[in-house]
């Protein structure tokens, strides 16, 4: 019954439990590998079938669409000597694996000679990699759940939220939790930062198609690494760029920030949920609104 | 060598937000985590120095091609 956090990361995050339901939905961890397999069936296992219904049908759809417009050619981008069984395992789609699965067995890295891609393969395999983040969330939201009492749901105070708040906008979880210098201050470092790394790159960081592995990481920038591709991602490079690989790295290293950003959220809501003293934001903003307990909610 | 000022500019930026949020996740308070900054930020470039010495006592003793 360990919250996410903890799991991963040990002692600094262990939360005592003494507000943790008797009678769960369900085990956190099972319903969080049946959503990374089937996104909803998660959902569907803790009883919430409405949900994990609508859930199916965003995050799948978005993935078939992703794939119908880029013609299944996603993995395509990957050079000839990254190209092998694990290869897509580092792309955002990995969040959605059952979609992971079906790309690689269904469309695998293409026929074995250079193709033209279709005219939205960009936006097609932007839509594939934006519902493995999805997913992620939403494995968030039912291992969450998962934790609470049968009939109770947490609504609008579920970590998931701010969870993708934070991947929409870096910074807009911590703002959402009334935390509001942590996600100014974080807003303006990883935005900024990924706005040095463009300049700095001169754009050419932009591209999936050029660097397969560092898009995926500044794709966890949310919105604006979004609103930059869409901005200055189809320049031409027509001469070398001095500090392509300076900006390529800040970009990329600034959207992974974001995803200790989005445990820090989850963290936070996860704590204040179960009623760890240290997680009230008594020296933080002051004005964070914290779920008081399971119960309160049911 | 010749930007090296760049290039030094480029990694203090990237050293602060690095350190930044790895305090903001390690301290549950934002005066905490503010607080404990500056010597996050020393230990985390003393670190990278000592590794960079490391790196380069390396190619030079096995890499080098002078």
């Amino acid at each position: 019954m360990e919250p996410l956090v903890s799991t991963l990361f040990g002692p600094m995050s262990s939360f005592p439990s003494r507000r943790v339901p008797s009678q769960p939905s369900g085990d956190p961890t099972v319903a969080t590998f049946l959503t990374w397999f089937v996104p909803g069936a998660g959902h569907l296992y803790i009883g919430r079938a409405g949900f994990g219904l609508l859930a199916f049908v965003i995050v799948e759809g978005l993935f078939l669409l992703g794939l119908r417009l880029s013609d299944g050619m996603g993995f395509e981008f990957l050079q000839e000597e990254l190209r092998g069984l694990l290869a897509p395992a580092l792309a955002p789609e990995l969040g959605n694996l059952g979609g992971l699965i079906y790309q690689i067995r269904s469309f695998g890295f293409g026929p074995g000679f250079p193709r033209p891609y279709p005219d939205t393969v960009i936006l097609g395999s932007m839509l594939t990699a934006v519902s493995g983040v999805l997913n992620i969330c939403l494995m968030c939201h039912v291992h969450f759940e998962a934790r609470l009492s049968k009939g109770v749901s947490s609504g609008m105070k579920s970590p998931a939220l701010p969870v993708l708040l934070t991947w929409l906008v870096p910074g807009l979880g911590h703002i959402f939790q009334g935390r509001r210098l942590r996600g100014v201050l974080i807003f303006v470092c990883l935005v900024g930062l990924l706005i040095l790394g463009s300049m700095l790159a001169d754009s050419s960081n932009l591209s999936r198609e050029r660097h397969y592995y560092y898009w995926g990481g500044q794709l966890m920038g949310g919105l604006p690494a979004i609103g930059l591709q869409w901005l200055w991602g189809s320049k031409q490079v027509t001469q070398a760029i001095p500090y392509a690989e300076a900006g390529l790295v800040i970009a990329s290293v600034a959207g992974l920030l974001n995803i200790l950003v989005m445990l820090d959220v989850f963290g936070w809501s996860e704590r204040a949920w179960f009623g760890e003293d240290e997680a009230s934001p008594s020296e933080g903003d002051g004005e964070a609104t914290s779920p008081k307990s399971v119960e309160a909610s049911a | 060598m010749n930007d090296i000022w760049t290039h030094l500019a480029l990694f203090l930026a990237l050293s602060a937000v690095i350190v930044l949020m790895s305090a903001f996740f390690s301290e549950s308070s934002d005066r905490a985590a503010l607080k404990s900054f500056p010597r996050r930020l020393f230990v985390f470039i003393v670190g990278c120095g000592i590794l960079t010495g490391v790196l380069l006592f390396f190619e030079h003793t096995l890499a080098s091609v002078a």
